[in-house]
């Protein structure tokens, strides 16, 4: 219940952080910390418009994707405290949720029948297929290390204790900001202000959707950044009591959102054909960090 | 004897490097084969002593050395004949570079021949890969460029690999508690190796030394060395630089001898013996430069030794004895080369013909030539292959051996092929005025090589027998 | 540490197959000089302080200075264009390359031995294959160059698994890097930009057996 509460609050203000880092770093001053909120809140007001050629795959998307990311939160846990789902093997449902989704959002778009728009909705499937194993290495390795298999029991057992798995603390939150990067379209996979048919991949998706529907797909990629934020703080709390984590949850949280700022504002965006290597390599220091950690438990020899 | 030997002959081959007189040249040279002479002699009377640890004189090496003191007089006398002929370009610098090349490939061969020491024998063919790069790129032209190119990469990567093969000896020493790594200390304790570690460097040893060797897979360095090379440096690189790598393989070999994974070993060295005579003969029916076809040839007699020394019984006798005979035929056919050259003025084999016609003397020396590296009777290299054949029949190896004579049987189709043209056929276009006499004394040194070759395989000396003998006790 | 570090070096190969440019290759190669050069300092402790500070200075001064230095000077001589041009896209390069480093672990589990850290085997398997990849995998004779030093600093990493009990091995590997990289690139290489133009590999096919 408690991490489902504070990833929702954060959801809040976590965008306007990353805005406001990006104005800083650009030398402006910036919007305001809740201004995505009042854009969401003001594309909620209008109208929506359906073209002819959709279907109720097209009404039903945005719906059921910002349903799939909620379902995905509520087995994210905090520290000791279980999601509202957990189960053993859950992480492998989270992902599936996810990736249940996303498929909605790309069969809408291909819905759509605008090829521009199937073209963004293959790109983004490709992309998501290629750091799907780096998720699922990521977790087995951890699930290796703590030997619990559910969300929970891996993050409260998690400690660190060598010089080694310093590194791969580190090596983990890099993947997981990465893939929160290549999840949620930002820089340098796609570039989210441009709306150029050689730079889009996930904006393309959405470009048909309007009003109420294209709020609720903005204000997923608000949960989804969160959601991630949460699980990369959930690599630091551990088994610490609630006065201390939730501080820690929040600090942790702001100081992504700065890190996706300054990514965003200092790093160009890829050339599209070099993005699935560059996506894949997660997947490859992935498995270094599973190699390191057979190093660790001892089960390599 | 040896330390001075090497200083001796470092410094010989320094004032080769500088010197720009002829005279001086002349003298260095000399002072350098009386040296040789002196140190091979001297090794004679010293058999079987170590020194320093790190040098023995053991009957294969002592073999050895004395088949380089006869093959690098003819080396360095045609070196001299090579270079006043084809005087176009050569400048004292690179007279001088050529000499100090050859000396130093010389030196670095006859103390590598007598090491007792892996990591000594590895210092040493580190020593010719320079010296015979250099040799190599003698005529400063692309094609000279290319091939020193493949060849510097090819033999850096197999140092590599002999220089991982010593880590993983030195692994299986570590799990016996031992910690001494010459050859003698390895014979002593072969059975306490670890055997897991001593297969895998085994493995890496032997496909490091097959870039010397000329075997698959490393053979391609030598192909192109041997071709790019000035005549007289290659017959030093498809005679004592193969030895070196036979000598290396041997030494390594005969560690893995008499404990149960010699039949392993034995696999190994018959899959890259078949493969090489395999390669030598696909390559010996198409090919039309005749420099590269002599390196091939030479890729085929080291393929038959390697399968010689595999089979074991009167094989390793017929390898050793195999590998001798071949230092001494295969120098003559690359001499002989120089004449060929002058003649025609080209390598291609559609250019030449008639040889007969145009150098009487070096006709015949190709024609025994041919006869010796196809080894026919009479040949010396005939009682050796013919051994080597015994050898698999009577270890069992029916299926190997019929596959040897028929690709042997393609070998000398090709080579006979071109040799016929190159003998009987009139050339297509050739221009009679140009052609240069050429002294049948030039061809001396062939015929001398040629008939060593023929007595030592009919009419072995006692003392040759004797110490084949104590080679083949290494591994028996 | 010396896991860190030795795991910091797999990862500096898996950056080298999808990069772009010499420059980067160069770059990744001072990092590896400067990783060896930390992992030299904490493996071999059993070392006479003279020989470990001599070979601590080849690691830093050799692989982490003069060669990429070295390098540098020839591609600016040369005029040699800033693309690495492999054969294959870098895609399946870096997917090879994981398999490498995947047939690395799987082989290392299968040896039993307690003398040896199998870290060390692991990246250096996984190091000499990848520099073998490299070598074959790219048209230009400088990164041919570039993917043999990849292999030496693979050998090195083996050389110090055995290093303590057996000084005189790396002693050994370390003259194997002298020579190969004095005669490589010192001699040849500067030979080869004054008479090949344009130093590609296509060029060497002259040499063949027609």
């Amino acid at each position: 219940m408690i991490s489902l509460i504070i990833i929702l609050l954060t959801s809040l203000f976590f965008m306007g952080i990353v805005v406001r880092t990006k104005s800083i770093a650009s030398g402006r001053k910036g919007p305001g910390i809740f201004q995505p909120m009042y854009d969401i809140f003001r594309l909620f007001k209008k109208g929506t418009v359906y073209s002819k050629t959709t279907s109720f795959i097209f009404k039903l998307a945005p719906t059921a994707y910002l349903a799939s990311v909620l379902m995905a939160i509520l087995m994210v846990p905090h520290g000791n405290s279980p999601g509202l789902i957990s189960f053993n093997g859950d992480f492998v449902m989270f992902a599936y949720t996810l990736a249940f989704g996303k498929f909605l959002l790309i069969i809408s778009a291909l819905d759509t029948g605008s090829s521009f728009e199937g073209m963004g909705a293959s790109r983004e499937a490709l992309y998501s297929m290629l750091v799907e194993p780096a998720l699922f290495i990521l977790m087995g390795s951890f699930a290796l290390f703590t030997g619990q298999t559910s969300f929970q029991g891996i993050f409260s057992l998690l400690h660190f204790g060598s010089d080694i798995s310093y590194l791969l603390g580190a090596l983990a939150t890099a993947v997981f900001v990465m893939m929160a990067m290549i999840e949620n379209s930002r820089m340098p996979f796609d570039d989210p202000k441009t709306h150029l048919e050689l730079t889009m991949v996930h904006e393309v998706m959405i470009l048909d959707n309007s009003g109420f529907d294209l709020g609720l797909i903005q204000y997923t990629t608000h949960l989804k950044f969160a959601m991630y934020g949460a699980l990369i703080a959930n690599l630091f709390i551990g088994q610490l009591p609630l006065t201390f984590s939730i501080p820690l949850f929040f600090v942790i949280q702001v100081l992504f959102a700065i890190a996706v700022g300054i990514i965003e504002s200092f790093r160009a965006r890829f050339r599209m054909g070099h993005n699935p290597q560059y996506i894949f390599i997660l997947s490859s220091v992935a498995l270094l960090l599973f190699f390191g950690i057979l190093l660790i438990t001892g089960k390599f020899f | 004897m040896i330390v001075l030997f090497l200083i001796a002959s470092i410094l010989i081959s320094c004032g080769l490097f500088i010197n720009r007189n002829e005279f001086v040249r002349y003298l260095l040279v000399g002072l350098f084969l009386v040296l040789l002479w002196g140190f091979a002699v001297y090794e004679c009377f010293h058999l079987n002593q170590t020194e320093f640890g790190f040098f023995k004189t053991d009957s294969l090496g002592l073999l050895l050395l004395l088949a380089l003191c006869v093959v690098a007089l003819p080396a360095l006398f045609h070196s001299f004949r090579y270079l006043e002929v084809h005087n176009t370009d050569e400048t004292p610098h690179s007279k001088g570079l050529f000499f100090g090349a050859m000396v130093l490939l010389i030196t670095a061969c006859s103390v590598a021949y007598l090491s007792n020491h892996i990591a000594v024998t590895w210092i040493f063919v580190e020593i010719t890969t320079l010296s015979a790069s250099t040799l190599i790129y003698h005529h400063r032209n692309i094609r000279a460029l290319e091939g020193v190119w493949k060849y510097v990469f090819i033999c850096a990567i197999s140092i590599t690999f002999i220089y991982v093969g010593i880590l993983f000896l030195s692994l299986s020493m570590k799990r016996a508690g031992i910690e001494d790594m010459s050859f003698t200390s390895l014979y002593s304790n072969r059975m306490k190796l670890d055997p897991y570690w001593l297969k895998f460097s085994f493995l890496f040893i032997f496909t490091g030394f097959t870039a010397k060797l000329g075997l698959v897979p490393m053979y391609t360095a030598g192909i192109d060395a041997k071709d790019k090379a000035p005549a007289p440096a290659g017959a030093l690189l498809s005679s004592i630089l193969m030895n070196l790598g036979f000598v290396g393989l041997y030494r390594v070999y005969a560690i893995l001898a008499q404990t149960p994974y010699q039949s392993w070993a034995n696999n190994i060295m018959i899959i890259s013996g078949l493969l090489s005579i395999f390669v030598a003969a696909v390559y010996m029916t198409r090919i039309t430069n005749i420099k590269r076809m002599f390196a091939y040839s030479s890729i085929e007699h080291m393929g038959l030794v390697v399968l010689g020394l595999s089979v074991g019984g009167i094989g390793t006798y017929a390898a050793i004895l195999h590998i001798l005979l071949h230092t001494f035929v295969k120098p003559a056919l690359f001499f002989q080369y120089n004449q060929i050259y002058w003649v025609y003025q080209s390598k291609s084999i559609h250019d030449v013909g008639s040889y007969f016609k145009y150098n009487k003397t070096g006709a015949i020396v190709i024609l025994l030539a041919f006869i010796s590296a196809t080894a026919m009777p009479p040949s010396g290299l005939f009682v050796s292959e013919f051994m080597i054949f015994q050898s698999l029949f009577e270890a069992h190896h029916l299926p190997m051996l019929l596959v040897v004579l028929l690709l042997l049987t393609f070998v000398m189709w090709g080579f006979g092929s071109n040799i016929f043209k190159l003998l009987f056929t009139p050339p297509t276009t050739i221009d009679e005025t140009k052609i240069p006499r050429i002294s049948p004394w030039e061809s001396l040194s062939q015929y001398l090589l040629l008939g060593l070759s023929v007595y030592m395989a009919y009419n072995p000396p006692t003392a040759l027998v004797q110490l084949i003998n104590d080679a083949v006790g290494l591994i028996q | 540490m010396i896991d860190i570090l030795l795991i910091t070096l797999t990862m500096s190969l898996l950056y080298m197959s999808i990069a772009n440019r010499l420059a980067t290759y160069l770059r990744i190669l001072v990092m590896q000089g400067l990783i060896l050069f930390g992992t030299t300092f904490l493996t071999l402790t059993d070392l006479n302080t003279l020989n470990l500070l001599l070979i601590m200075l080849e690691t830093l001064g050799f692989k982490a200075i003069a060669v990429p230095w070295f390098m540098n000077y020839i591609i600016k001589k040369n005029h040699i264009t800033r693309e690495t041009e492999p054969y294959l896209p870098n895609f399946i390069s870096l997917l090879i390359v994981t398999v490498i480093l995947v047939s690395a672990i799987i082989l290392s589990s299968f040896i039993e031995e307690e003398f040896l850290d199998k870290t060390f085997f692991v990246v250096a398997f996984s190091t000499i294959f990848s520099g073998l990849y490299l070598i074959v995998s790219r048209k230009k004779i400088i990164t041919h160059v570039i993917g043999y030093i990849v292999i030496e600093n693979g050998v090195f990493v083996l050389s110090l698994a055995v290093g303590n009990e057996m000084p005189m091995l790396v002693n050994l590997g370390i003259m194997l890097d002298i020579f190969a990289t004095v005669l490589i690139l010192g001699i040849f290489f500067n030979k080869i930009g004054d008479v090949i133009k344009d130093p590609d590999v296509n060029l060497l096919s002259n040499l063949k057996d027609n």
